[in-house]
């Protein structure tokens, strides 16, 4: 025999590149995170490798993990289906199980010159890193005793633990960023005196806006802002027994919650608008009512007023009337609705701005903001850069992170006397809603949130109320996905027969004829089972990513490999799937229990086990190949049935050539009642027997 | 488009027998869409092949696979170029067509048929194929409502039912439905039932002269001058 000299048709898939395209997720994150590629290997129950996706993409997942505003969750398309990816909680779970705590950064300095960053806010922190990543020394100084910015003086307690906060802070110094926290900064010229070269402001936006009514400045009127910082920094605010918020925004949450934290009985929120334009995170917005905060709506206050140490405020009822720029509708005052109320604080939550200093020289906007070019964050000055809140106005963590990495590169830039390129966006967006056919097809699963404290524990004190997933809980949540562009194309128009295989075999009705003839697989509507792939009986179909089309040769190849130093026994092949069930574990149990003699080759779904590669299996020497699929709890339809075809075509071939057709078989682990350990003994036996017929069948021939 | 079906492996096996490098050449047009030799089946088969050779370890044959994308057209097989230097036969998955038009482009190279070209037909679903014509070269779909008696009635008689249709199904298979009864349901929906009542005199059995050429040009004479 000479199966070495066997020449092999040329692959013609081997040289092709990437044609996946960013799903709506990624292009929603302001870091711009391979999320569809975390989320799948947290599906794998590939933890460890989905934190190191994270943290290519981001500085401090933890942060995120816990304070994202998540617009990747309003992004996905999975909304259209049922509810979109928990992925900041898939974050969180990645980040806690994989050991983000552990990770050690590193990095040396190879380059002279210093950078000065101005606060220690989100954005701050992010380009530190980066520019020490990449070589530079960095100062960071900050005004208050303690780093973070908003992070430490703005978040509370509940939503972001100090000690997370902590960690990075703590990274950092590792890392040999030089921090001055105390420092305040009057003049850019001291700096530049002292040796730096670049300056990145990322002061944030602290000062919170003046409602302009009588009596704002009563003692017992107190601004969000300083509200959450004076209790993020230790103090404790005496607030009396009723206290009402005036805001709809996050920081006005975030201090009525405050509020109820410290004992406060009664904490009331007052906002001009209905629930439907609050501008506050809906889930945060649920929490606090769960906590028994009371939101009132169309209600705004006019006046207060000190009166026998307490506030009496007055309030108008509003209505909701014209849209006006922002495009919500502009509340106006019903006429004689006024009423008063005592209470013993107000605070004050209807927005901030930054305040920089005006020895700083550096032009100054609209809302106080420092100008800047969005796209490379240089001010009116020479070698200053600026960035986050100080920019943007109040905006996002990840907002902030990202402006930091993005200053990160431009000052490495403006340091080494580059012109910065345009970021240009190599792969194509994937855009587009799912059609209701397709949407009919997916099946329906209900999203998993992770556990949270009770509502009634939560609100006794500061700990953090969001837990995290259990294992098999995130496995089953990230198999959700539904993988938006990584689907199917047809590579290959020339060897297209427009057989309408393809058509026919999809379970979500994606392919279809145009208006010529051809045959489309719309990438928009693909949900990357790859049905189609292994039934293209011209083989033009291949998955876009080039991972995806090696990965069932590749993982074959690695098995048999492996299995190669196994002799006297009988070799089994198993293709078992490593989403889900697999994923949680029932694939390492598998893995141990299995008898000697039995390598797995973990899939991405059966349904990608075409017939040729059962028959390599046995080629190779394989004395049983069995295929071990999750059933009926596949994310996906039919993958079953195709398995079965293709599993009966090749038992055909197995009994034309002398072998058993049961040395073939297919287990659907997700739904037997059985130990699949067990079944597995059982089938490792029968192969065992099998095999041992044959050699005695041998043995009397010759 | 022509249908056929890949020859059981045995016997496909037993052909190989006296070649030791095999070419495994499939067509990218009728046979792949009916799934008998298109690209996925070309490596299916070699895989198979491959796999008996290991486990009888009979026969040193080596293989290669090709796929172009029809073998009836010479023009295609030009394609081949030097695949075909190394191997000593060629194992076509292409229609009997296909295969004949190898040999008569290989002049010196053996070729085998790989599948059995059975029907002209349509596929009923995915992976299920019926023969709906037998090239009789005397078409009467005109009469019988678009639906064929020669290869839909089991006897192919022109004037049907006979008296063996019970239910609309035919005698010889109860699952399978009487051509003439559709013939006759097609016409009466077309308000043409007339054409039942009128009598089809036999066909004409005369040995049609093989094989057929069907010529589309103009003929021209060799030598008269075009102007």
């Amino acid at each position: 025999m000479n199966v070495a000299n066997t020449s092999y048709p040329v692959n013609r898939t081997e040289n092709v590149p990437d044609h996946s395209l960013v799903p709506p997720c990624q292009d929603a994150c302001p870091l711009h995170m391979d999320i569809r590629e975390y989320v799948g290997l947290v599906s794998q129950g590939r933890i460890m490798e989905a934190l190191q996706v994270i943290r290519t993409g981001n500085p401090f997942p933890s942060i995120c993990a816990y304070v994202c505003t998540h617009p990747c969750e309003d992004a996905c398309r999975r909304s259209q289906v049922d509810k979109p990816i928990a992925i900041r909680s898939l974050k969180r779970f990645a980040v806690e199980f994989g050991g983000d705590r552990m990770v050690q950064a590193e990095a040396e300095t190879t380059h002279a010159e210093k950078v000065a960053i101005v606060g220690s806010g989100p954005a701050g922190l992010a380009c530190a890193y980066y520019l020490k990543k990449f070589g530079y020394p960095v100062t960071v100084l900050e005004a208050h005793s303690e780093l973070g910015g908003m992070l430490r003086v703005g978040i509370p307690q509940y939503r972001l633990p100090r000690e997370v906060l902590d960690i990075e802070v703590k990274r950092l110094t590792r890392m040999g960023v030089e921090i001055r926290t105390d420092t305040r900064v009057v003049s850019l010229d001291l700096l530049f005196e002292l040796g730096y070269k670049a300056i990145f402001i990322t002061i944030g936006a602290h000062q919170s806006l003046r409602m302009g009514i009588e009596g704002e400045e009563s003692p017992g009127v107190i601004d969000g802002a300083t509200f959450l910082r004076e209790v993020n920094l230790g103090l404790k605010p005496s607030l009396g027994r009723k206290v009402a918020v005036v805001g709809g925004g996050n920081v006005a949450i975030d201090a009525a919650r405050t509020a109820i934290r410290l004992g406060v009985k009664k904490v009331s929120i007052l906002y001009r608008r209905t629930r439907a334009e609050m501008p506050a995170d809906p889930a945060e917005i649920e929490q606090a009512l769960e906590e028994g905060i009371d939101i009132r709506y169309l209600v705004t206050p006019t006046k207060v007023k000190r009166e026998n140490k307490r506030l009496n405020v007055t309030c108008i009822k509003m209505k909701l009337g014209k849209p006006d720029e922002s495009g919500r509708q502009r509340p106006v005052p019903v006429k004689g609705s006024k009423f008063s109320e005592q209470i013993d604080t107000l605070i004050a939550a209807i927005g901030q701005a930054p305040q920089t200093p005006d020895d700083f020289g550096v032009r100054i906007g609209k809302g106080s903001t420092i100008q800047v070019d969005p796209n490379t964050l240089t001010t009116n000055r020479a070698g200053v850069f600026a960035g986050g809140d100080a920019v943007t106005g109040p905006a996002t963590v990840t907002e902030a992170l990202a402006a930091g990495r993005l200053a990160a590169l431009r000052i490495v830039d403006y340091l080494q006397h580059r012109y910065p390129l345009p970021v240009k966006e190599a792969k194509e967006k994937l855009s587009g809603d799912l059609l209701p056919e397709t949407i009919e097809m997916i099946k329906k699963i209900e999203r998993a949130e992770p556990p949270s404290l009770a509502s009634e524990v939560r609100a006794r004190d500061f700990e953090p109320i969001e837990l995290v997933y259990s294992w098999e809980q995130a496995i089953n949540e990230a198999r959700r996905c539904l993988r938006c562009g990584v689907g199917v194309e047809i590579l290959f128009q020339d060897k297209c027969a427009t057989c309408l295989t393809c058509l026919r075999v999809c379970p979500y009705h994606v392919p279809h004829l145009d208006a010529s003839g051809a045959i489309c697989i719309p990438a928009d509507q693909c949900q990357a089972c790859g049905i189609c792939v292994a039934e293209c009986p011209a083989k033009a179909i291949v998955l876009r990513k080039p991972f995806d089309r090696r990965q069932v040769n590749d993982e074959l190849s690695h098995a048999i490999k492996s299995a190669a130093e196994l002799k006297n026994k009988p070799l089994i092949i198993g293709f078992c799937c490593q989403y889900g069930l697999f994923g949680t574990g029932t694939l390492a149990d598998l893995w141990r229990g299995a008898g000697a003699g039995v390598s797995i080759v973990p899939v991405l779904c059966v349904a990608k086990v075409e017939a040729s590669h059962i028959l390599s299996a046995f080629e190779t020497g394989a004395e049983g190949v069995f295929i071990a699929g999750c059933g009926e709890q596949c994310a996906r339809e039919n993958t079953t049935y195709w398995v079965q075809q293709r599993v009966a075509k090749v038992r055909k071939v197995l009994g034309s050539i002398g072998l058993e057709p049961e040395r073939l078989q297919v287990f659907a682990l997700g739904t037997t009642t059985e130990d699949p350990v067990e079944e597995l003994d059982k089938f490792v036996e029968q192969i065992g027997s099998l095999r041992l017929a044959s050699v005695i069948k041998g043995e009397v021939k010759s | 488009m022509i249908v056929a079906e890949q020859k059981p492996l045995e016997d496909i096996i037993r052909m190989i027998v006296p070649y030791e490098r095999v070419l495994i050449l499939g067509c990218g047009t009728c046979m792949t869409v009916c799934d008998a030799g298109g690209e996925r089946e070309v490596s299916f088969l070699h895989n198979a092949l491959q796999l008996a050779q290991a486990r009888s370890g009979e026969g040193a044959h080596t293989f290669s696979e090709h796929t172009v994308k029809r073998q009836c057209d010479p023009e295609f097989l030009e394609a081949l170029g030097e695949k075909t230097a190394d191997v000593d036969v060629i194992l076509s998955l292409g229609c009997g067509i296909g295969v004949q038009a190898i040999a008569e482009y290989l002049p010196d190279m053996p070729v085998l048929p790989g599948v059995n070209t059975s029907f002209m037909g349509m596929t009923k679903e995915s992976g299920v194929w019926d023969e709906r014509c037998a090239a009789c070269g005397e078409c009467r779909l005109e009469d019988t409502g678009g639906i064929c008696p020669i290869t839909r009635c089991t006897k192919g008689i022109l004037n049907g039912p006979c008296a063996g249709v019970k239910n609309g199904k035919c005698e010889a298979n109860k699952d399978m439905d009487c051509a003439w009864i559709l013939i006759y349901q097609r016409l009466e929906r077309l308000q043409q039932l007339d054409k039942m009542r009128r009598y089809y005199p036999p066909r004409n059995f005369r040995a049609i002269p093989r094989p057929r050429r069907i010529m589309s040009k103009a003929e021209t004479v060799t030598g008269e001058s075009n102007g």
